[in-house]
């Protein structure tokens, strides 16, 4: 049930965010399902590995080849279905939770949710430019054979 | 082509680079954008090189010999509907080559086109922060409490923006306000608990396009976009996580 209301909320969150960006019509839709996909692999992920640095690096491996692929299909920019896809995997409540020790000086709190902040944004950064970088090696090869073979 | 027309073209591409940079785009599609209309209007060579704040070009031509401009970019408004439209119309450029004067015609419409309405916008504020608050374990009341808040933050926002001072001392006065009316609800019994009603507002303002870019950016070899991007992501997380946690400081 948690889980359930968790998915929600990154549902209605991304669109919230998607419609902050200002996209709008068809890929407001398709920005809003990238927010509800990345928060669904990332709980998929925990069942097989409790490790959060794991989960948060599939979770946005496959969040990544969404937008890829949706981008490739509608024609537009990644950045429009990245941006708002990776939104609920954003280690914004660590942050805030980092800073609060700090503020109360509790620093052995700090550097744990401020460890977890900066390796959790690290393991995002490294599903994003995994799958960026994979998925235009095989789209350059696609396409430049499919040119060759065109002429 | 003359030097003119040429400078008139460049003038053109910067434009759109321009417009692309403050709209939230990585600076490789920057960068790319602008060499390809250029080589598309028959320069021969054309040297791009951009960073968060700023474009530089140079083209080489046989015709109209070489021919450099720049520009300063300042501010960011995260509006990807832009992005994707600035997107097309280069490769509308790219295939069709219209006059200057058409892609400043096209230039002007896009800066034109329709935003969400003001009273939308503060439906959006409310739906983030409502559900970010739950996502992270928030009830029903701290729901309403971080919806309201975030609507109350719109307001703010505007206001503040209107005195045009810098995006971190905006960020610090609405996460500021915001940390004190979390409290404030909590005190009045309208919420439960006065960091998940924080959170959900945090994740309103916290940079998103900034951060997911400047890692882009990194490692797709802008470095010093990235660096300065992901600097300056991380100052304003850490400056709006700051401002809320201050009330709670404060008010113990």
């Amino acid at each position: 049930m948690k889980e359930f209301i968790q998915l929600m909320a990154a549902l209605f969150g991304s669109l919230g965010f998607a419609a902050l960006f200002n996209i709008r019509g068809k890929k407001l839709i398709f920005a809003t399902i990238g927010g509800f996909l990345s928060w669904a692999t990332y709980l998929a992920a925990a069942c097989i590995n409790a490790n959060p640095y794991f989960c948060g690096f599939i979770s946005t491996v496959l969040t990544t080849l969404y937008a890829e692929v949706m981008a490739r299909i509608v024609k537009t920019p990644v950045t429009v279905f990245l941006v708002s896809a990776t939104i609920p995997l954003i280690p914004g409540a660590a942050l805030y939770r980092a800073m609060n020790c700090l503020m109360h000086r509790n620093y052995a709190g700090f550097s744990k949710e401020g460890t977890y902040t900066l390796l959790f944004a690290a393991s995002m950064s490294a599903g994003i430019t995994f799958t960026t970088v994979v998925f235009r090696m095989i789209w350059r090869q696609l396409y430049s054979s499919r040119s060759i073979h065109i002429r | 082509m003359n030097r003119r027309e040429a400078e008139e073209y460049l003038y053109c591409a910067m434009s759109i680079g321009e417009q692309l940079l403050v709209s939230g785009a990585e600076v490789g599609r920057v960068e790319d954008t602008i060499r390809r209309i250029c080589l598309a209007y028959g320069a021969e060579r054309a040297d791009v090189f951009s960073i968060t704040s700023s474009i530089v070009t140079t083209i080489y031509g046989a015709d109209f010999g070489v021919c450099t401009q720049t520009r300063r970019v300042s501010g960011m408004v995260n509006d990807l509907d832009r992005v994707d439209q600035l997107n097309q119309l280069s490769r509308e450029i790219c295939q069709e080559k219209p006059t200057h004067e058409e892609i400043k015609e096209k230039l002007i419409q896009i800066q034109n086109r329709p935003h969400y309405s003001f009273g939308i916008q503060l439906l959006i504020y409310a739906l983030v922060s409502g559900s970010f608050s739950v996502f992270f374990g928030g009830d029903w009341k701290d729901m309403a409490a971080s919806a309201i808040i975030g609507v109350l933050l719109k307001f703010i926002e505007a206001f503040v923006k209107k005195g045009s001072v810098n995006s971190l001392i905006t960020a610090l006065i609405c996460s500021t306000v915001g940390g004190f009316l979390a409290n404030l609800a909590v005190y009045s019994g309208i919420g439960d608990h006065a960091d998940l009603i924080s959170i959900g507002n945090i994740m309103l303002l916290i940079p998103g396009i900034a951060f997911t870019n400047s890692l882009r950016d990194m490692f797709s070899g802008d470095t010093i976009t990235g660096l300065i991007r992901f600097m300056e992501s991380i100052l304003l997380a850490l400056v709006i996580a700051l401002g809320f946690t201050f009330a709670g400081f404060i008010l113990g």
